[in-house]
């Protein structure tokens, strides 16, 4: 029997402003659906995000964090995509001394219409967190 | 800080209210903390909405003011607007996506979007608490502006710009000027030929001194903002002593005009490159202009009956564009039309997947048919069969408007009518980051409120290179874009947002991290009360925030984003 | 007795208030030239204002005209006469045109209204409502509509009984059956026509059976029975206020057709149509949607994918024109009409049809030029002197044309000539 009752993961997402936002928006407006436990907080640049801000979103019961990053498509410039790798490991580090799964924390780069990219990114991002957090034992 | 905030929940005229229960979200945070005013409104953004919330700011005294409503990329600055005429700092404004993310994204689950939005509003004002007033910054705005690219939509961009007194650099890659039009002969629409037009404008803007007009060159990198862009250029080819000649300019804005490729059929498709008989659109109307003989001649042959294959690389069921080109059906009808006025016994028959000749055009797909054009329609997914026999080329196809009977035609010539695709050479659209729609023009800010803007403050589209457009709306976007560059620099002054890094001079220990994270040397070593610290050069700094998660000691914050806005917004969303 | 006319001056005076007029006065304002904008109607925001949401995005009309309205209305360099023609103009010189403007009695003072309705309650007569294209009534004394602006009441004055009742009921007096037309002598530099289009009457074609079967509306109704401002709780039809499950479009009614007069294409019929169906299939889950088209024209910027989800949601295409329209006793309607495809005679039935009208010129604002004409086209849009070079030339120096006045275009191509438009006002303003 399969229960009725399937529980979504909460994911923070975190997205820019001129890049990953827009292709989030346009998921809305082709009703393009992804759980509503998903939540989004724009920043200007995917560089920008602290470590200490997504080992809070874990702290305060967040089960995913995803980085919609700008990617080459950054109008910040071309470091983007190396310095935003530099923030996941960073937080990769922070997460494995305090044993938290790293799966929990994803990276992808998102252009201004990848709409199907990011739905599939949250929905997949979805199944592993209920998967591992979720599942009857 | 204890703030007095007032929150406007909109129902979009439906938008959102059809799938987030609006009341239900104005009851879950009116009793929030700060909050002492909370509103569900039908249209946030109407006029009677704005007075009452002015009204509403003077009457309950409030400090702070949220929207929950569209996405802010439509309305952040009209709301920004109304809380500057009710007297607030307009950056104390905080607004929430409620529509393109909740209602809109879980249209299929009313709880969840509802859930949702009541926690996205929640987030808002806890962000809103911490907001503070801010102020944006001013500098001199260069009064020169570049466009690049002298097609027709460019060359029309810096008459209108020359024609407001302003100084303009016009700049061209290839030696010549006038793109695409420059090549053709007769047009639709119009009794004058391409080069005859491109000759007209050319002329009118040697008229004017305030034009600069550069060509053989390219803009190879580019610095700066909105009100002040360092352009350097280089000439294509190389000068006597083997270097290329390079240059810099300083404009207050650009206007990217760099217009479109043909597409090229690949070989194959539809015999292209296999047999001798099939020519693209615009290798036929070169054909077509430039013959002067009474009868067509092609590769030695006599042509007199002629296909043409609508849609070819333009609404492609399998493969990448989907898009229409726009310009071909008219273009094709109106080349058949000329062929059959210039010579002797042409025979034209149009291949089709539907005539789009939109508009008062659509008189010329009259004419064709008054001259007794045959057209037959194919279905999308079942093309024509192209093969040779002997000096005749044999088509085969399934014509609809005749149920489904299989047609078999000789011709002397097919016509492979190609469309419009984006520039192979996207240099300086990388160069400017310009982001790409899902047709990979250039993408504008949003159709209708900011047609020929982009994200990239001071950069504006015209013409083709935002997507297909035949002539007139190429201009009228090039006088659109033109007017609109010119609107940000005209006042000699320009606002950006206060949106930039701030360091905490107490905490830093100067390891110059930041400095070496800032891509824009905006970050300084400066000695404050003796000790050596970071600084942050506000002219220069772009507000990315690249040098924040670098900073050992966490004595970096982007103003907006910092620490504080971050962690409440993010408790609010999983409380 | 001769009229006085009170003299006024603006840089630039705009005709029509509607998205295409709006844009430009914003241009031209933005860029500090003190503008007049006269538009005919109650209230500015033209069509677009009365649509339900624009495709292809399907973002709300609303959403993006009323932000545009408000900002008009408030900006410093606009000046907006409402219930207001422009009679005649005449070019004195290169830099100065007069212009004489009569401004109708409102018989509301709309400084002082408060859009409180208590004077409609009172009011005892009824008329259709034109703002709802004939769906519903409204009365003598009424508001526009719910997002008119501005937002004040207005008397119509030919069908008011002058009973009075709305004047008692008026709490803060400002209903006034005193008030003149008043007469305007305006001197200006420029001046850019945005006076837009007129819908294609069906009664032209007796064999649709518009006026004659009640089930059969146009797009225009339909769109406002769409909209969120509707007249009715649901879509319903006419008729018997059933809520119909088997809707057929009629594809270029009065559009391409010679007989009518009107050979050309108005460019937006096929768009509005399919995005009325997605917008129905939406609304009314079980509907059958069908459109009858001779050809597709999905041709603008994210058109063709928007035709593709029409598709996709179920919208039901056919190529094949509509012969005859007739009722059936309970008010559905049979339609006659060849399917192309299968190239045979056919008869389908539907509950309520719509019939997708076109775009037709709006013979207003040509009579009024003396001494230089303006010259209009065969159709009578206005000409566009040099349609390649400068589309919103017109035969006159100095005026120019916006939007669908010279010839059918979508929002967005609307909102680009008028970016033209002020564009060439601009400069000629600065050059003269």
């Amino acid at each position: 029997m399969i229960s009725s009752l399937k529980k979504n993961a909460k994911i923070l997402v975190f997205s820019t402003e001129k890049i990953s936002d827009p292709a989030i928006d346009m998921a809305g407006l082709l009703k393009l659906h992804y759980p509503p436990t998903v939540y989004t907080i724009t920043v200007p640049c995917s560089s920008g995000i602290k470590p200490s801000w997504i080992m809070h979103a874990f702290e305060k019961g967040f089960d995913g964090v995803f980085i919609a990053a700008d990617g080459t498509d950054c109008v910040f410039g071309e470091s983007c995509t190396e310095k935003t790798g530099k923030v996941v490991s960073m937080t990769h580090e922070k997460m494995k001394q305090n044993d938290l799964d790293p799966a929990r924390l994803r990276m992808a780069a998102l252009c201004s219409v990848c709409s199907d990219a990011f739905i599939r990114q949250v929905r997949s991002l979805n199944e592993y967190l209920i998967k591992t957090r979720y599942s009857e034992k | 800080m204890k703030k007095k905030l007032g929150v406007y929940i909109c129902h979009c005229g439906g938008n959102i209210s059809d799938y987030v229960d609006v009341e239900k979200v104005r009851q879950a945070i009116e009793h929030e903390e700060g909050v002492v005013l909370a509103k569900t409104t039908m249209f946030a953004c109407s006029d009677s909405n704005q007075k009452e919330m002015v009204d509403d700011i003077h009457q309950y005294q409030l400090d702070g003011v949220i929207v929950a409503s569209c996405s802010p990329k439509l309305h952040l600055v009209t709301f920004r607007n109304v809380t500057e005429t009710a007297g607030l700092n307009k950056y104390t404004y905080v607004h929430a996506n409620i529509r393109e993310q909740a209602s809109w994204a879980h249209s299929d689950d009313k709880e969840g979007a509802t859930e949702k939005a009541i926690r996205l509003v929640k987030a808002a004002i806890s962000k809103s608490s911490y907001a503070e007033a801010l102020y944006p910054n001013k500098f001199e705005a260069r009064k020169t502006i570049a466009v690049i690219g002298a097609g027709i939509a460019g060359m029309k961009a810096a008459l209108s710009i020359a024609e407001k007194n302003t100084a303009v650099v016009l700049i061209e890659k290839e030696n010549s000027i006038g793109g695409h039009v420059a090549e053709w002969g007769s047009l639709f629409m119009s009794n004058e030929k391409g080069y005859e037009l491109v000759n007209r404008i050319h002329n009118n803007l040697l008229q004017h001194e305030n034009i600069s007009i550069l060509t053989g060159t390219e803009v190879i990198s580019s610095k700066g903002n909105i009100g002040n862009f360092t352009l350097t250029l280089q000439k294509k080819s190389k000068s006597i002593d083997n270097t290329k000649e390079t240059m810099e300019i300083n404009v207050g804005s650009v206007v990217v005009a760099t217009g479109f490729d043909h597409y090229i059929p690949q070989e194959g498709e539809f015999s292209y490159l296999h047999n001798r008989n099939i020519i693209s659109l615009p290798d036929f109307k070169k054909l077509i202009d430039k013959s002067t003989e009474k009868t067509l001649i092609y590769n030695g042959k006599e042509i007199h009956d002629i296909a043409y294959i609508y849609c070819v690389g333009s609404r492609q069921t399998d493969g990448d564009n989907k898009y229409c080109s726009r310009f071909c059906c008219t273009s094709t009808i109106h080349t058949a039309i000329e062929a059959k006025k210039k010579f002797k016994r042409i025979h034209n028959f149009h291949l089709h997947r539907g005539i789009r000749t939109y508009g008062k055009q659509e008189l010329l797909y009259d004419e064709a048919l008054q001259n007794g054009d045959i057209f037959i329609q194919f279905y999308d997914d079942f093309p024509p069969e192209v093969s040779s026999i002997g000096k005749k080329t044999s088509l085969k196809v399934k014509d609809l408007l005749s149920s489904d009977k299989e047609l078999l035609l000789d011709v002397d010539l097919v016509v492979l009518v190609t469309g419009m695709v984006p520039r192979m050479d996207q240099s300086v659209g990388q160069l400017f980051k310009l982001p790409k729609g899902r047709d990979k023009f250039y993408n504008e800010i949003h159709m209708k409120l900011r047609p020929v803007e982009t994200v990239i403050d001071g950069i504006t589209l015209a013409g083709t290179c935002q997507g297909p457009k035949n002539i007139s709306e190429s201009v009228n976007s090039a006088l659109s874009a033109a007017t609109k560059s010119y609107s940000y620099i005209s006042k000699g002054l320009v606002e950006t947002e206060p949106i930039i890094a701030k360091i905490n001079a107490d905490a830093c220990v100067w390891c110059g991290e930041c400095l070496n994270a800032c891509p824009f040397e905006a970050i300084e070593q400066k000695e404050v009360h003796g000790k050596k610290i970071a600084t942050v050069n506000k002219s220069v700094c772009k507000g990315c925030g690249m040098c924040a998660p670098v900073c050992l000691p966490n004595a970096i914050d982007l103003i907006g984003y910092s620490d504080k806005e971050i962690f409440s917004m993010i408790d609010a969303l999983a409380e | 007795m001769e009229e006085k006319r009170k003299k006024i001056e603006y840089d630039a005076l705009v005709v029509g208030a509607g998205i295409a007029g709006g844009e430009t006065a914003l241009n031209l304002a933005n860029n500090g030239y003190k503008v007049l904008l006269v538009e005919r109607d109650h209230s500015i925001g033209g069509k677009m204002i009365l649509l339900s949401k624009v495709f292809p995005t399907l973002d709300c009309a609303a959403c993006i005209t009323t932000p545009k309205v408000s900002e008009i209305a408030r900006h410093p360099n606009i000046t907006v006469f409402t219930e207001s023609e422009v009679t005649s103009i005449v070019k004195k010189t290169e830099s100065l045109f007069i212009a004489q403007i009569t401004k109708n009695p409102r018989f509301v003072h709309v400084e002082d209204c408060t859009a409180c309705q208590l004077c409609e309650q009172a009011c005892p007569v009824n008329v259709r409502d034109e703002y709802q294209f004939g769906l519903v009534g409204r009365k003598a004394a009424y508001i526009p509509f719910s997002i008119a602006n501005p937002k004040a009441a207005v008397i119509d004055l030919e069908q008011c009984t002058l009973c009075g009742a709305c004047e008692r009921a008026c709490p803060t007096h400002c209903i006034d059956f005193t008030m003149e037309t008043d007469y305007f002598e305006l001197q200006t530099k420029t001046v850019v026509l945005a006076t837009g289009f007129r819908l294609f009457d069906p009664l032209k074609i007796p064999r649709f059976g518009y006026g004659k079967y009640k089930n059969v509306v146009t797009s225009m109704q339909m769109e406002r029975e769409i909209a969120p401002t509707r007249p009715y709780h649901t879509i319903l039809r006419p008729g018997d206020g059933k809520i119909p499950d088997r809707i057929a479009y009629v594809l270029c009614a009065g559009s391409r057709d010679d007989s009518v007069g009107n050979p050309i294409c108005s460019q937006v019929c096929c768009m509005y149509s399919m995005k009325q169906a997605q917008l129905l299939m939406g609304a009314l889950p079980m509907a059958d949607i069908t459109i009858y088209y001779i050809d597709i024209r999905s041709f603008g910027k994210g058109f063709e994918e928007f035709y593709q989800q029409a598709k996709d949601m179920g919208v039901s295409f056919v190529k094949g024109k509509i012969g005859k329209i007739s009722e059936k006793e309970n008010g559905n309607l049979m339609l006659r009409y060849e399917d192309i495809q299968e190239g045979k005679l056919k008869e389908a039935e539907h509950d309520m049809v719509v019939l997708s009208v076109g775009m037709l010129s709006n013979p207003s604002v040509n009579q009024i030029f003396e001494g230089e004409m303006l010259q209009l086209d065969a159709l009578n849009f206005i000409q566009q002197s040099d349609l390649l070079g400068s589309p919103a030339k017109t035969s006159i120096d100095g005026v120019f044309v916006a939007g669908t006045a010279s010839g059918p275009m979508d929002i967005p191509d609307s909102i680009l000539s008028a970016g033209s438009a002020s564009s060439e006002a601009i400069s000629y303003l600065i050059q003269h």
